[in-house]
C-alpha cells in the first residue's frame, strides 16, 4: 500500500483534506517557510502578502457561491464593505462624525462575518427565485444600494470621499497596535498582522476545503450542474442556495475586516462595481471552483503589482517616463488576464499548476 | 406644473441615450446570448474619438462625429472578432465576464487619454453658444435634449424598417431566432455577429456623445451614466427591443422626477434618501421588477430542459 499512494480503499481516505504523505510533507514545509517568512522578509513583502491572504479568504468566500454552487453574485464587494464596518464600528475609535466601540478583536472578527452572513440573507429568497443573469442583474443592482448606503451612512462609514479608521488591533485585551516585546525581541505590528492573517487564512482554507468536502458541497455542485435535476433528488434548494450566500458572505466579512486592519482607513467608495467585479475576476484568474484557486487568484492579483513596481525601482525608472501610471498598468494587465484566461484557460491558474504537477509526476513519460 | 414638464422634458431626454445604449444591449443579447458589459465603454470610447478629433485635431465638427461614430462601430467589430468569437458556445457568465475584461481595457486606454480635466466635445453653432437651450413657457429645453431624442427616434424607426425590409435585417432576425437553422438556411452567422457588434457601437457611439456633448463633457466617470442603460434593459427584458425602449422612458422619467422632487419628498417626510439618490432608483426598480417578473415586461419567458 505504501508504495501506492493513488490507490485508496475507502472514501474517507480519499476525500482527506491531504491525500497522501507528499502533500503533508510539501504542506508542512510550506507551513515553516512562511511562517519563518515575517522574520526575514521586508516589510514592503509582508504587508503585500498579507493583504493577498486577506484577499484569498474573501475569493474563497465567491468561489463559495460562484464556483461550488454556480450562483453568480456581483454583490460579494458589498458584503465584504458590511464586513469591514461591523468591525471598524464595533472595533474602532469613536469620533465626532463616527460610531465606535473599540472591543477585542475576538468580537469584531466574528462578528464582522456574523453581520454579513445576515445582510446576505436578504438576497436568500430572490435567489431561490431567480438564476444565471437575472441573479447577477439582482446582486448588481444590491450592490449600487449598498455603495449608497455606505456613502449617505456617515455615522459608519465616515461619508464619501472621507472614509474613516478601521478597527483597532487588541487581542484577549493586549493592544498590538505598537507591537509585542518578548524579553529584549520586539514583534512588530506588521509581523503580528502577518502572523494572524496566515492563521486566519489556513483556518478559512481548512474550513473551504471541508465544505467541498461534506453534504454541503455535493449539494452545491449538484445546484451548480443543474438546479432542477439537484432539487428532484432530493437537494432542498431553498437551504443550500441561502447558505452558500450565508457562508459565501461570512468568508467576505471576516477576510474584509481582517484586510481593512492592514490598510488602515476606508473609505465607501471602494465598495464599487469594480471591487466586486474584482471579486469575481481572482477566481477566474486563479481557478473557480477549485481549493487552490482563490489562493492563487489572490496571490496574483496582489503580487504583480507588487513585483512591477519592485522591478520599476530596480530599473530606476520613475513612472513619468512610462506612457501609464501604476494603477492603469494594473488595470490592464488585469483586464488583459480575465480575457486570456476566459479564452485559453477557462481553469485559471489552477489549472496551469495542475497540469504541471502531471507533467513532472508522470515524467519521463507523458502520461 | 413648470417642474413637472422640466422633470418630463429631460427624463424623456435621457430615455432617449439610455434607449440608444439599450438598443445595442438587446441586439446583442438576442442575437448572441452575450450580455455585454463593454457598451458602456464602447459609448465613452466614442465620445473620446469625436472630441480627439473635433478638438485636438481641429477636424470639423460634423466630419469628425461621422469619423468618431463609424470608428467605435469598426471597435466593436474588431472586440466581436477578436475576443468573442473564441468564445461562442461558452457559458453566458463567463462571455459577460470577458466583456467586462473588454471593457477594463478600453477604459483603461481612454482614462490614460482623459486624465484630469473634462474633454469638450466641439460645437457646431457657435452662435448658439455650446448648444444653447430654448424656452417654451418657463421650461428650458437645451438643443441637444432634442436632437438626442431626434436621433433615437429616427434610429428606432431606421431599425425598424432594416429589419423587416433589409436582406441583412431579416438574417440578423433568423440568426437571433435559431443559430444553427440560420447557418443551415445559409446564412454567413459570424458575418451577423460582427454586424451586430458594429451597429451596435455605432448606437453606443451616438449615447455617448449625447451624454458627453455641451456642458456635460467627458470625464474619467461618464461612463456610470451608459451603464445605467443596463437597469432599463432588464426592465424591458433582455431580448426586447420595443421593451428597451419602454425600460428606458422609465428609467429615464424615473430619474428625472426623483431629481426633482426627491427634495420635496424629503421636507414632507422627514426621510432623508442621501446625496445622489436619483441615479440609484433606476436599480432600485431593476431589484424590485427582477423579484416580481425576472424576465422583464416584454420579455419571452425562457423554458427549461432538465
Amino acid at each position: 500500500m505504501k508504495s501506492r499512494p493513488n490507490l485508496y480503499t475507502n472514501y474517507d481516505k480519499e476525500s482527506a483534506i491531504f491525500s497522501n504523505n507528499t502533500q503533508k510533507f510539501w504542506f508542512a514545509v510550506l507551513f515553516v517557510l512562511s511562517v519563518s517568512l515575517c522574520f526575514v522578509a521586508t516589510d514592503y513583502w509582508i504587508l503585500l502578502i498579507s493583504r493577498s491572504l486577506t484577499f484569498s479568504i474573501g475569493a474563497w468566500g465567491i468561489n463559495i457561491v460562484s464556483g461550488l454552487a454556480g450562483q453568480i453574485t456581483l454583490a460579494h464587494g458589498s458584503f465584504i464593505g458590511i464586513g469591514v464596518y461591523t468591525a471598524a464600528v464595533l472595533g474602532g475609535v469613536a469620533s465626532n462624525s463616527v460610531w465606535g466601540f473599540e472591543l477585542d478583536m475576538l468580537i469584531w472578527l466574528p462578528a464582522a462575518g456574523i453581520v454579513a452572513a445576515l445582510f446576505s440573507l436578504i438576497l436568500a429568497p430572490i435567489a431561490v427565485r431567480l438564476k444565471g443573469l437575472n441573479l447577477a442583474l439582482v446582486t448588481l443592482a444590491f450592490l449600487f444600494i449598498c455603495s449608497h448606503v455606505f456613502s449617505n451612512f456617515i455615522s459608519v462609514s465616515g461619508g464619501a470621499g472621507i472614509g474613516r479608521k478601521v478597527a483597532k488591533l487588541v487581542l484577549f485585551g493586549v493592544n498590538l497596535e505598537d507591537g509585542l516585546v518578548f524579553g529584549n525581541f520586539l514583534l512588530e505590528k506588521n509581523q503580528i498582522q502577518y502572523l494572524m492573517c496566515l492563521f486566519l487564512c489556513m483556518i478559512m482554507g481548512f474550513g473551504f476545503k471541508n465544505i467541498v468536502r461534506s453534504r454541503a458541497g455535493r449539494a452545491y455542485a449538484g445546484i451548480r450542474d443543474g438546479d432542477i435535476a439537484a432539487e428532484a433528488l432530493g437537494v432542498n434548494l431553498f437551504r443550500y442556495k441561502a447558505s452558500a450566500f450565508a457562508l459565501a458572505s461570512f468568508y467576505a466579512g471576516v477576510g474584509g475586516a481582517m484586510a481593512s486592519t492592514i490598510s488602515g482607513g476606508v473609505e465607501p467608495g471602494l465598495f464599487n462595481l469594480l471591487f466586486s467585479i474584482l471579486a469575481v475576476a481572482i477566481i477566474v484568474i486563479g481557478g473557480a471552483g477549485t481549493v487552490l484557486g482563490p489562493l492563487f487568484g489572490a496571490f496574483f492579483y496582489i503580487m504583480a503589482p507588487g513585483f512591477i513596481q519592485y522591478i520599476l525601482k530596480l530599473t530606476h525608472l520613475t513612472e513619468s517616463a512610462l506612457p501609464l501610471n501604476l494603477g492603469q498598468i494594473e488595470a490592464m494587465l488585469f483586464g488583459l488576464c480575465i480575457i486570456l484566461f476566459l479564452i485559453f484557460e477557462p481553469r485559471g491558474l489552477w489549472g496551469i499548476w495542475f497540469r504541471l504537477r502531471n507533467y513532472f509526476k508522470a515524467w519521463p513519460f507523458s502520461y | 406644473m413648470t417642474i413637472f414638464l422640466q422633470a418630463t422634458v429631460e427624463g424623456l431626454s435621457l430615455a432617449a441615450i439610455y434607449s440608444l445604449v439599450a438598443i445595442g444591449f438587446v441586439l446583442i443579447y438576442k442575437s448572441m446570448d452575450v450580455l455585454s458589459f463593454a457598451q458602456p465603454a464602447l459609448a465613452v470610447v466614442g465620445a473620446g474619438l469625436i472630441s480627439s478629433l473635433a478638438v485636438d485635431r481641429g477636424v470639423p465638427f460634423w466630419i469628425a462625429l461621422f469619423i468618431g461614430i463609424s470608428l467605435t462601430g469598426i471597435l466593436g467589430l474588431i472586440v466581436e472578432r477578436t475576443f468573442l468569437r473564441p468564445m461562442v458556445g461558452e457559458p453566458v457568465f463567463s462571455v459577460a465576464i470577458l466583456t467586462i475584461g473588454i471593457d477594463i481595457l478600453l477604459r483603461t486606454t481612454l482614462d490614460n487619454w482623459i486624465g484630469l480635466n473634462p474633454r469638450y466635445m466641439g460645437d457646431p453653432f457657435t452662435t448658439f453658444g455650446n448648444f444653447g437651450s430654448a424656452q417654451i413657457g418657463g421650461v428650458t429645453i437645451k438643443y441637444l435634449e432634442i436632437a438626442a431624442l431626434a436621433t433615437a427616434i429616427f434610429i428606432i424607426i431606421a431599425l425598424n424598417i432594416f429589419f423587416r425590409k433589409s436582406k441583412y435585417g431579416v438574417a440578423m432576425r433568423a440568426t437571433s431566432f435559431d443559430q444553427e437553422a440560420a447557418l443551415a438556411q445559409g446564412i454567413n452567422v459570424g458575418r451577423i455577429f460582427g454586424l451586430v457588434w458594429f451597429i451596435a457601437g455605432i448606437l453606443a457611439a451616438f449615447a455617448g456623445f449625447f451624454i458627453t456633448g455641451g456642458f456635460n463633457t467627458l470625464s474619467q466617470t461618464s461612463f456610470v451614466v451608459a451603464l445605467r442603460a443596463l437597469p432599463a434593459v432588464v426592465i424591458g427584458g433582455l431580448d426586447s427591443i420595443p421593451g428597451a425602449v419602454v425600460g428606458s422612458i422609465i428609467i429615464g422619467l424615473t430619474q428625472g422626477y426623483v431629481a426633482y422632487y426627491q427634495y420635496d419628498f424629503e421636507v414632507s417626510t422627514g426621510i432623508t434618501l442621501g446625496n445622489g439618490f436619483s441615479l440609484l432608483a433606476p436599480y432600485i426598480i431593476m431589484f424590485v421588477i427582477l423579484v416580481l417578473k425576472p424576465d422583464g415586461l416584454f420579455g419571452t419567458k425562457e423554458v427549461e430542459r432538465v
